[in-house]
């Protein structure tokens, strides 16, 4: 299934929890996850089911003004 | 920085700062030179946004962000760059996520050129957050009416810009910026965008506004701590005269040296007559 994370398509090889998702992605902390712009607590990971053409969004600190 | 001692302190939503002026973490030069201008500066907050990461890359923002966590400050997240209530909210969310904070910068542009905040979206977008839990505290206008609206929406603390965005061109409506103060004697304003000398910074400050927020004139000058420095002098000077007590401006000249006891008063007086100043005395 193809899920766009941070506005490039993933192909995974089946459903997943964003838990899982973060396993493979290892992004760098600290950042927080949005599924379908939807904020997903920390916490709240694993439990999370992924879906087919979901929308995940991976954030991290910026400078700004 | 957040909870130091000190005469007159800032109050917002709980919090008591000591510094009245919030800097902003963009555009700098190097990091290094981002650490030097917030010690310089010594602000009550840092401004920081959030953006999307670059996965697999070794600029993941880690050292941005231990940079920042070693300062101590305060952090103020922004929603810069969102043009829509929903957009705004839900970037929010993620600042209170990624942050651990309620603080939130508020910002939802409503036009491309001048930066200009959306006051629909803001409006809507404040009052939602507010219901959220949120600390908000709204870019806005000088506009009564749409401050009016914030501060009915829940928010405790509105930033009005003095110019656009990045412009550096100081306060351009300072009449309306000083009606506002008036008018909203209880409600804690800081000046936003557009501040590009520390002497605006002393300026709106004279009014009588509780603080001061810059980013791109320290960042952009030539030696950004440096000017840190003296914005921070400036916020400084403008709160101290502040809470002195300007006088009020006179239409006449009013001499400062006492009249009394002044020797060689004739002389003085034929230099005014002989100016036509004096013609009491020609008759």
């Amino acid at each position: 299934m193809f899920v766009i994370v941070n506005g490039q398509t993933h192909s995974l090889t089946e459903p997943q929890t964003l838990g899982a998702l973060l396993r493979l992605l290892s992004p760098a902390a600290p950042f927080a996850v949005a599924r379908n712009r939807e904020v997903v607590q920390r916490g709240a990971y694993e439990e999370c089911r992924i879906e087919p053409g979901d929308t995940i969004d991976i954030i991290h600190p910026a400078a700004g003004g | 920085m957040e909870g130091r001692q000190s005469d007159d302190q800032l109050e917002l939503y709980g919090r008591t700062f000591s510094s009245r002026l919030l800097l902003g973490t963009a555009r700098y030069a190097s990091p290094a030179v981002l650490a030097d201008a917030i010690r310089a500066a010594d602000p009550a907050m840092l401004t920081l946004s959030l953006r999307r990461q670059v996965l697999g890359s070794s600029h993941s923002g880690e050292s941005f962000w231990d940079l920042v966590k070693e300062t101590g400050g305060t952090i103020l997240p922004n929603t810069a760059g969102c043009c829509t209530a929903s957009e705004a909210v839900s970037t929010a969310c993620m600042a209170r996520e990624l942050f651990q904070t309620d603080l939130i910068k508020l910002e939802v542009i409503g036009d491309e050129t001048n930066l200009q905040p959306d006051p629909y979206g803001l409006v809507e977008a404040a009052a939602e957050l507010v219901r959220r839990g949120f600390q908000v505290l709204p870019y806005c206008t000088e506009d009564w009416v749409l401050c009016r609206r914030l501060m009915d929406a829940g928010c405790e603390v509105l930033m009005p810009w003095a110019a656009p965005i990045g412009t550096g061109q100081g306060p351009r409506n300072p009449r309306g910026l000083r009606e506002l103060r008036e008018r909203a004697p209880k409600v804690r304003l800081i000046v936003d965008a557009g501040i590009g000398l520390p002497s605006h910074a002393c300026e709106v400050m004279e009014w009588g506004f509780d603080g001061v927020l810059v980013n791109t004139a320290v960042s952009c000058a030539l030696d950004a701590v440096k000017m840190a420095a003296a914005f921070a002098n400036g916020v400084r000077a403008g709160r101290a005269a502040f809470l002195a007590g300007p006088m009020i401006p006179r239409d006449a000249g009013v001499p400062s040296t006492p009249e009394i006891g002044r020797p060689f008063a004739s002389a003085s007086l034929r230099l005014s007559m002989d100016h036509g100043t004096d013609t009491s005395s020609f008759h």
